[in-house]
């Protein structure tokens, strides 16, 4: 479905990429996630993708059409929620749906059932200028989908939102995901991430580090973890080691013959730990 | 493509109604026009009022209705009366073989002498037939001051299309929707004919509303339509380009204020500079299209003359898009 080869891209046009060298590839059918703390360049190639900045350097094919000279058509058929929001201030939700709907060749879902299903039944009527920034995104959200896209981008689709309605929105990506949908999603939240990527590309300043499946970087790394907790100097402190670095494996040996150890078990790694140990870095 | 401009256009409307400045803006034309009205004689007036006596000879009575409206009285105590009213009415009586003009004294020297030369023309039997120099110059039914307003205003009024233009484009940016509409099947022409078309059907329809209540009825329609249209077209690019690059409306409009220069500019030279002067404007397109309108107005432009002014206003306004071309494919992105 979505097919990129060392895409690079500089705002400033110059040597100073914001994306570096990024290749990977998106299946048909599956939920693809870009993972990587805010700044990593998430948005930036999301926006290549979809046309909204202009290519630079590199390959990128979507949905069977090249970006480089990509026909209008294209977006019939793929759906994008942006990270801002990006309504009418000045129409109701429904007007704003309803002129939305208008601009696409294909069939297009109903204005009123899509509000309902993303939970701003009854406020179909109110002018969005007026909601809430949860509520604004929401919008933003219901209308990516109002098109019955087959390939669907998601920017950031639960950041700012109450837990029970990024729950709620978790699970619409679920359906469409099974009715079939392709889904290019981008998080700086790992439990999102977990829960709903077939796989994921770990993405920082700009380079993909990985890309692999939650599952498998899990069995990977996740027995490969001991959790030690020890006394140094009266203090009592606690370190997450990774037994298969050889850096983490040293430092291990050094703890264990230098300092008292209080306690020490393997854990199952969650995938903020392992981009943590991946990458160096932390996903904030 | 145009389902899609329809939509747009229809979404613009609709929010426009609902809008204090941009309401504001489309009965902007009307005000003038009402101003117009009330600050210069309208054009029927201009023939002036005249009272007569009803056993006056029905043949003066005839040849006075031609160039003036004319109420009968029965005495000269009534006509009289009528003279003293506030409006600018003169009274022509019979005084032995001759007539007597009769006035308040507050009228306007020109309606005097207006009716005096009437009167006088009268009686010399002077027939529109034996059209003279003279009488031409007097047939002159349009004040040219009203004329000169009408014109300026229509400029104007295409000025204001294009900030109408311009706030609905900055709509979208604040609310950063153009990127929503980017990723439609929409393209960027379309969008941007889109939101010109709201512009182009208030300066058609302003003009033409403004034509009507100052009372310009009889001029060619389609020949002000293609001025107006061809003028309006500096306005829509103008107006999309201030939209793009400005984010905010207090800006956009300061922007816009810079281009009542070259309209003043263009409209007094032909108004006051003399003919070696001329040349300098040849480079204002408002220049032509004031030029254009006058024709239109006084009703005496052919086709072939409007067509040539519309041709220079048209590659006037293509050489300014040649510059601006790019602020507005950057805008877009
Ligand atoms: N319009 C822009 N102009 C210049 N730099 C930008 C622009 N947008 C983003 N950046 C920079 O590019 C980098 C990647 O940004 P972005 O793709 O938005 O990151 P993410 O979505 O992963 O949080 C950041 O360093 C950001 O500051
Ligand atoms: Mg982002």
């Amino acid at each position: 479905m979505i097919s990129v080869k060392n895409l690079y891209h500089s705002y400033n046009n110059d040597k100073n990429y914001q994306v570096k060298n990024v290749s990977f590839e998106v299946n048909e059918g599956e939920i693809f996630g870009f993972l990587g703390p805010s700044g990593a360049g998430k948005s930036t190639t999301q926006n290549i993708l979809t046309g909204l900045l202009r290519i630079q350097k590199g390959e990128a094919i979507v949905a069977g059409y090249n970006v480089r000279d990509m026909s209008k058509e294209m977006f019939n058929k793929i759906g994008m929620s942006f990270e801002q929001s990006n309504v009418y201030s000045k129409l109701t939700a429904k007007e704003n749906l309803d002129f939305y709907r208008k601009l696409f060749d294909v069939p297009t879902r109903d204005s009123i059932e899509l509000l309902k299903l993303v939970g701003l039944e009854g406020k179909e009527n109110i002018k969005a200028g007026n909601f809430s920034k949860g509520m604004k995104h929401r919008l933003t959200f219901a209308r990516s989908m109002i098109n019955n896209p087959k390939l669907w981008f998601l920017d950031e689709p639960t950041t700012g939102l109450d837990p029970s309605i990024a729950a709620n929105i978790k699970s619409i990506i679920k359906e469409k995901n099974r009715e079939g949908v392709t889904v290019f999603l981008t998080t700086h939240n790992m439990f999102i991430a977990d829960e709903l990527c077939d796989r994921v590309a770990f993405i920082v300043d700009g380079e993909i580090k990985l890309i692999d499946s939650p599952k498998n970087l899990k069995l990977q790394y996740g027995d490969k973890l001991v959790e030690v907790e020890y006394v140094k100097e009266g203090e009592i402190i606690t370190e997450k080691l990774s037994t298969v670095l050889e850096k983490d494996k040293k430092s291990l040996q050094n703890i264990i013959s230098r300092y008292e150890i209080r306690t020490m078990h393997t854990k199952e790694a969650t995938l903020e730990e392992i981009f943590i140990k991946v990458t160096g870095r932390g996903l904030i | 493509m145009l389902k899609r401009i329809w939509i747009i256009f229809l979404r613009d409307l609709k929010v426009n109604l609902k809008d204090f400045l941009s309401l504001y803006i489309i009965i902007v034309p009307i005000i003038i026009a009402i101003l117009i009205n009330i600050f210069t004689p309208s054009i029927n007036d201009t023939t002036i009022n005249l009272a007569l006596l009803k056993c006056e000879n029905q043949e003066m009575i005839d040849y006075l209705e031609q160039f003036a409206h004319i109420e009968l009285f029965d005495t000269v105590e009534e006509v009289k009366k009528r003279v003293e009213k506030r409006d600018n009415i003169i009274g022509i009586l019979p005084e032995a073989k001759k007539h007597y003009i009769m006035t308040q004294g507050n009228e306007p020297e020109v309606i005097v002498e207006y009716a005096k030369l009437l009167k006088t023309f009268y009686e010399l039997d002077i027939k529109m037939d034996d059209t003279n120099a003279e009488i031409i110059e007097f047939g002159r039914k349009v004040p040219p001051l009203k004329k000169t307003l009408v014109n300026l205003s229509i400029l104007f009024i295409s000025i204001l299309g294009g900030m109408l233009i311009t706030l609905n484009i900055i709509e979208e940016k604040m609310d950063n929707t153009i990127s929503a509409i980017n990723l439609t099947p929409t393209t960027r022409l379309t969008f941007l004919i889109g939101k010109s078309i709201l512009g182009i059907f208030f300066s058609v329809f302003g003009s033409i509303a403004l034509i009507f209540i100052t009372g310009f009825r009889e001029i060619n329609i389609l020949k002000l339509l293609l001025v107006i249209l061809i003028s309006s077209i500096l306005s829509i690019l103008l107006g999309i380009v201030q939209g793009l690059t400005n984010d905010d409306v207090m800006n956009a409009a300061g922007s816009v204020k810079l281009l009542f220069l070259p309209l003043i500019g263009g409209v007094l030279a032909i108004e006051m500079l003399g003919d070696k002067w001329q040349k300098f404007f040849y480079w204002d397109p408002f220049y032509w299209a004031y030029k254009g309108n006058d024709l239109v107005l006084s009703g005496t432009g052919t086709w072939s003359e409007l067509l040539i002014y519309a041709g220079i206003i048209f590659i006037l306004s293509v050489i300014v898009y040649v510059f601006i071309a790019k602020s507005i494919r950057k805008g877009l992105e």
